[in-house]
């Protein structure tokens, strides 16, 4: 008796004794005592067995998978000769064919995996099988027929790929190509848990390479794609169109040349008559890679393909501006884009239709339409040959001959048109009507592009370009939303990347002739013209020549005592140059770029240390600017260049003894209280070890004193707060921050009392914890219970609740690049340090006003927390943000703050906010309609609201639908445009709701 | 399918084109010309950088001024709208443009309403989906405006081979109503308002 036949009769009776007897024989296998070819054939015997019994035990038992396993453990143990797998793979297909007779996949599987196994290892003896017997080819497909199960199909698609790719599969190929198409397309979805680990791609990508793997497939493939792209399914469509492309890449040029008019035929209209925007995208590659595939064939394939192509998008270029007008351009700009080759073909199939059609064209939107497909063509071009700057030396092109780019730029088929293209587009820009926007912008686009490729227009024609631009930046009237002159004055940037000289030679000389000496007539039209500079400034190579210029004419302009306002503009334009980092500022220990021409001479007439001392620096804004300015120029210098300019950061290099000037001198005149403004700026780009003065605890000392006076303006006190916080930050050590800070905060001065408390000592203890919050100091936690007392002050309660938000809120002057230390962990702190405590004393406090002063500092803080601090206590502070909203109308910061926070917990995390619902949509419409708040709060009011339908779950929002679709009705006629959008915004979102349910019902 | 649209290839026009609030209202113009390019150099004085002073102050220029509702608004209502053949807006196509809507102000004193009058052009004569983009438009105006609006939706004359059959229907309050209880239609209806910002 076979062991097959043992270990099924022994299965009924005893399992444990049937498991015993399929070790033996895999025993015996090993030590070959027992023949590998008996054992399959034994088991043949029962699977063809006519009692059904006994069949079933073979099926249900995972008789075969475990022989399988057995084999494929046998194999691991040594390898097999050429006999052997070919007598392995003989019986397989004889004996348990077909493998879909077996029910369980884990059955089918082992024996799919060994004859995955044979097909990878033993790749020669399983060709000689195949090239040996005719009937291999058709059993082996047949035998893997009607597997459904995904994992087994990963390994059918891997083991047919091999005779598909290296096997003389000649009149088998429809059967092999049919067996593996019969899956196409893949509409597998992995189950909800995934326990196969398969995902669709993965199957989707293993039958596109099996498709693809041979071009001996294109009869049946192209015909069989080609039909499912008439699908409705964009699904289907888009799987048709990748598998498309692949096998376009790997059939081969002699292949695709015999169905690239057949293809074109069909992609065609995906483009033409687009659904979907990224089918069209496909479609267009699939094109692109048919012409990259006929460019390694022969010319005459090429154009065989591009002829008909070129010939209807002609005729579509007849009717533009249409749609298919449109779609005609795409699909020459993306052909055009493989290769010079293709380009030229293209371009010269083209364009004299393009430019025929231009000059008969009655209209400008049909001009228009035309002048849009010429700049994809250009596009194309640019991108074949290259632009000025980026261009490699030599090129290599797709049939592998080097060619130097000059010898290429050479062949260029678009030289022959650019006499014409520029004659038709500088007419078209200049001489058409302004109101004709799109028309305009088109044309300048154009020009941009022809300007750009590399060595396709002399200089000159550049510098014609050049000049219509800056002609539109400079006397054009303002027109609609500019479009032009902001698309002129981008498009003279990006010359100036390409063509520097060009730029300076002919754009810089008109521009400085509009910046005049002096403004005394009051005219602004300077300022597009600054602006424009400023921003060609922002190019690397243009920068220098840009900040000296506009340096030499601020010059100019203090001489002639123009006005603040120009001042200030010409101010402005040097420090958005500097801004955009284009160029590097690094200097040595004893130097710093833009030093002596720029920085230096500016402090000197800030402070009047210049004699020529100009009335024009008494203005804040142009001290501000001056000190941004020399901010960003010196706070990336060597520390040694920083320490010798620290000395000088209150004296601004007057002569004389700082102790009389401010902040040290408090009596000194307000002119002079004015350069804080400038030494504030200096003060934020020294580092740690750069320090202005020998004591800093005296420093912060006058600070604090000077912050006192009450004549102030505005921005020197502002100024003088951040120099608070700045000293406390940087200047003084770890060790002594608590004493120096406690000297203040604490007696003596003692701000923190509040029988001390002035709007001015506020503002001036929130600027010293702001410095401290920012290095996280461990003082805080005995420093933030007495602030926090202050909020029941009846007097300051409230502006003390108000300086709340400044703690966290980001700051322009501390940063890291000024060398601040800015902890990390500086927003979990003070969460911890503020929040709990404040909660409990909302709950606690009794009177109103204090219960309001706790609700403005909380929401004070929390704007500025990203969602994952808030989190853990989020379901304690929604009702009291929900209270925040009912304080009186000037407390509208406060509500902005407060809807921005309940958005994210709305986003982040609605179910924690699910049981205040009710509340949160009550006080959101009264918040949205109660007229006495600002614009701002009310549509922010309609925001949160509009996403309440969608995060919160429909039973719960359902019951308000009706309520709130009345309420809103009121908002759509509110006073304000901007909120009559969202209330329609908002209203939408509620009114679609049902119509969901609806859908669900389905 | 492609074939069975009645305008498979419609003209269109460019965003630039379009008629939007600033080009046309001419307010709120820069007085010195410039772009603000240089506004952000310098932070604003505002409420954040103090928060201490009075606040009264704050609530500025905001809220006296009110902005009526006027064309340009119907217009950027209704433009956004996709065309229910093509993935095109509405204002794009020039199905809809700013000439074509009328605010007519209340016809007495004592009366509120005021009517808003949309003229619809379809891309070409014979569009059988001229109903359908009224009946759209109509939707989204009533959805949009507050109820002292009354809306009409007409095809422009001489627009359409049927025009008058259409306004009949898209005039008739029961006639709208009903169709809007086809659930096949408020699906159109539907994708084409999904586009609506």
């Amino acid at each position: 008796m076979s062991d097959i036949q043992l270990y099924l009769l022994e299965f009924d009776k005893d399992r444990k004794e049937a498991s015993s007897i399929a070790a033996q024989s895999a025993k015996r296998l090993e030590s070959k005592e027992l023949k590998l070819l008996d054992l399959i054939e034994s088991l043949g015997e029962y699977i063809s067995h006519d009692d059904t019994a006994t069949r079933a035990k073979a099926d249900d038992h995972d008789v075969i998978g475990s022989y399988a396993k057995g084999l494929l453990a046998l194999e691991e143990r040594g390898k097999w000769d050429e006999e052997r797998v070919a007598s392995v793979i003989n019986a397989l297909l004889d004996n348990t064919h077909a493998l879909r007779n077996y029910k369980q996949q884990s059955e089918r599987y082992p024996v799919l995996q060994l004859i995955d196994t044979l097909m990878a290892k033993y790749r020669n003896a399983m060709k000689s099988v195949h090239d040996s017997s005719p009937q291999f080819m058709s059993r082996l497909i047949n035998y893997f027929e009607g597997e459904k199960d995904p994992r087994n199909l990963m390994i059918v698609f891997s083991i047919l790929k091999v005779p598909m790719t290296e096997w003389d599969i000649g009149s088998d190929a429809q059967d092999l190509f049919e067996a593996v198409f019969n899956y196409f397309p893949i509409t597998f979805k992995p189950p909800p848990n995934d326990p196969y680990g398969i995902t669709t791609q993965d199957l989707k990508d293993r039958l596109r390479d099996c498709i693809s793997s041979t071009s001996d497939f294109a009869p049946y493939s192209f015909p069989a794609l080609l039909d499912k792209l008439d699908s409705t399914s964009m699904n289907t469509k888009r799987d048709v169109l990748q598998t498309i492309i692949a096998c376009v890449k790997d059939y081969g040029p002699r292949t695709i040349s015999l169905y690239s008019v057949t293809l074109w035929d069909a992609l065609k209209f995906e483009i033409l008559n687009s659904e979907e925007e990224d089918l069209a995208q496909e479609a267009l590659s699939g094109l692109s890679e048919i012409a990259r595939s006929l460019s390694q064939a022969s010319t005459g394939a090429l154009n065989a393909y591009l002829k008909p192509i070129a010939k209807e998008c002609n005729e579509h270029l007849e009717d533009a501006p249409t749609k298919q007008s449109q779609a005609a351009g795409r699909i020459l700009g993306a052909i055009a884009s493989v290769s010079p080759e293709v380009a030229n073909m293209i371009l010269r199939a083209v364009l004299p239709t393009l430019f025929t059609l231009y000059q008969a064209a009655d209209n400008f939107p049909k001009r228009r339409g035309l002048i849009e497909v010429f700049v994809q063509l250009i596009r194309a071009d640019l991108q074949v040959y290259g632009e000025w700057r980026a261009a490699p030396a030599v090129q290599q092109a797709p049939n592998g001959d080097r060619t130097s780019s000059a010898d290429l730029a050479a062949n260029n088929a678009l030289l022959k048109f650019t006499d014409q293209a520029l004659e038709v587009l500088s007419t078209g820009l200049s001489t058409v009507p302004v109101k004709e926007v799109s028309f305009r912008l088109m044309t300048l686009d154009a020009l941009l592009q022809l300007a750009k490729v590399r060595q396709l227009l002399a200089p000159q024609e550049i510098a014609e370009i050049i000049k219509l631009f800056h002609t539109i930046v400079i006397t054009e009237e303002s027109y609609g939303n500019d479009e032009l002159k902001a698309a002129s004055v981008n498009g003279l940037v990006e010359i100036g990347q390409q063509k520097p000289q060009l730029i300076i030679d002919h754009a810089f000389p008109a521009f400085m002739a509009q910046l005049p000496d002096s403004d005394v007539d009051g005219s602004t039209t300077y300022v597009s013209v600054l602006e424009a500079f400023a921003k060609l400034g922002s190019e690397r190579q243009l920068f220098e020549t840009v900040v000296l210029r506009l340096r030499n004419k601020f010059n100019v302009a203090v001489q002639q005592q123009a006005s603040v306002r120009y001042l200030r503009a010409i101010l402005s334009a040097i420090l958005f140059a500097f801004a955009q980092g284009a160029n590097n500022l690094q200097g040595t220990p004893g130097s710093c770029p833009y030093y002596n021409d720029l920085i230096l001479p500016l402090l000197k007439q800030s402070s009047g240390a210049r004699e020529t001392r100009s009335s024009l620096f008494e203005d804040e804004g142009v001290l501000d600017l001056i000190g941004r300015l020399s901010n960003v120029v010196l706070r990336t210098q060597h520390l040694e260049f920083q320490k010798q300019i620290a000395r000088e950061t209150y004296t601004l290099f007057r002569t004389g003894p700082a102790k009389d000037l401010p902040p040290f001198g408090t009596d000194a005149p307000t002119t002079q209280g004015r350069t804080m403004i400038v030494s504030t700026h200096v003060l934020a780009a020294l580092q740690r070890e750069a320090k202005p003065v020998d004591d800093i605890n005296e420093l912060l000392t006058a600070l604090v004193n000077f912050a006192m006076v009450d004549s102030l303006s505005p921005k020197v006190r502002a100024a003088t707060s951040a120099q608070v916080s700045l000293v406390v930050n940087k200047f003084i050590p770890t060790a002594e921050l608590k004493a120096v800070t406690g000297t203040v905060l604490y007696a003596p001065t003692d701000l923190l009392n509040p029988a001390n408390l002035t709007i001015n000592s506020i503002r001036t203890i929130f600027a010293i914890i702001k410095g401290l919050v920012l290095r996280n100091h461990t003082t805080l936690t005995t420093i933030f219970p007495s602030l926090l007392a202050l909020l029941s002050s009846p007097e300051h309660g409230t502006t003390v609740a108000r300086g709340f938000s400044t703690l966290l809120q980001p700051d322009d002057l501390l940063t890291k690049e000024n060398h601040c230390t800015i902890s990390g962990l500086r927003k979990q702190k003070a969460f911890s340090l503020l929040v709990p405590n404040i909660s409990t004393s909302v709950r606690s406090a009794t009177d109103a006003s204090t219960k309001a002063n706790y609700l403005i500092a909380l929401s004070g803080i929390l704007r500025w927390l990203p969602y994952t601090i808030i989190e853990p206590e989020i379901s304690a502070l929604s009702p009291l943000l929900l209270q925040s909203l009912d304080l009186p109308p000037e407390e509208h910061e406060v509500k902005s703050a407060t809807l921005d926070t309940l958005i994210t917990f709305l986003t982040q995390n609605p179910r924690a906010i699910e049981e205040h619902a009710s509340s949160l949509i009550t006080r959101l419409l009264a918040t949205t309609s109660e007229k006495r708040n600002p614009a701002k709060v009310r549509a922010a009011a309609l925001q949160c609201l509009a996403l309440v339908p969608g995060q919160l779950r429909t039973e719960t929002v359902l019951p308000f639908r009706k309520q709130v679709a009345k309420r809103l009705m009121a908002s759509l006629d509110d006073g304000k445009r901007a909120v009559r959008g969202e209330a329609v915004r908002c209203r939408a979102r509620w009114m679609g709701m049902d119509e969901v349910e609806d859908e669900e019902d389905e | 399918m492609e074939a069975n649209k009645d305008n498979a290839n419609p003209t269109i026009l460019n965003q630039s084109d379009l008629p939007s609030r600033r080009s046309d209202s001419g307010v709120k113009k820069r007085d010195d010309g410039g772009t603000g390019l240089f506004d952000s150099l310098v932070p604003a004085y505002t409420y954040l950088n103090d928060p201490f002073a009075q606040q009264a102050s704050s609530s500025d220029t905001d809220d006296d001024s009110v902005e009526e509702i006027d064309e340009q608004e119907i217009y950027d209502l209704i433009s956004t709208i996709s065309d229910p053949e093509h993935p095109l807006s509405l204002g794009s196509l020039a199905v809809v443009s700013l000439p074509d809507i009328h605010i007519q102000p209340p016809s007495s004193p004592r009366s509120p309403i005021s009517t808003v009058l949309v003229e619809i052009t379809p891309t070409i004569t014979h569009c059988s989906l001229a109903t359908v983009i009224g009946l759209g438009v109509r939707v989204r105006l009533e959805q949009s405006l507050p109820p002292r609006f009354r809306v009409d939706v007409r095809i422009k004359q001489g627009t359409h081979s049927t025009d008058e059959a259409v306004n009949k229907q898209l005039g008739d309050k029961e006639r709208v109503a009903a169709a809007l209880e086809n659930g096949t239609l408020m699906g159109v209806l539907k994708k084409m308002l999904s586009t609506c910002e």
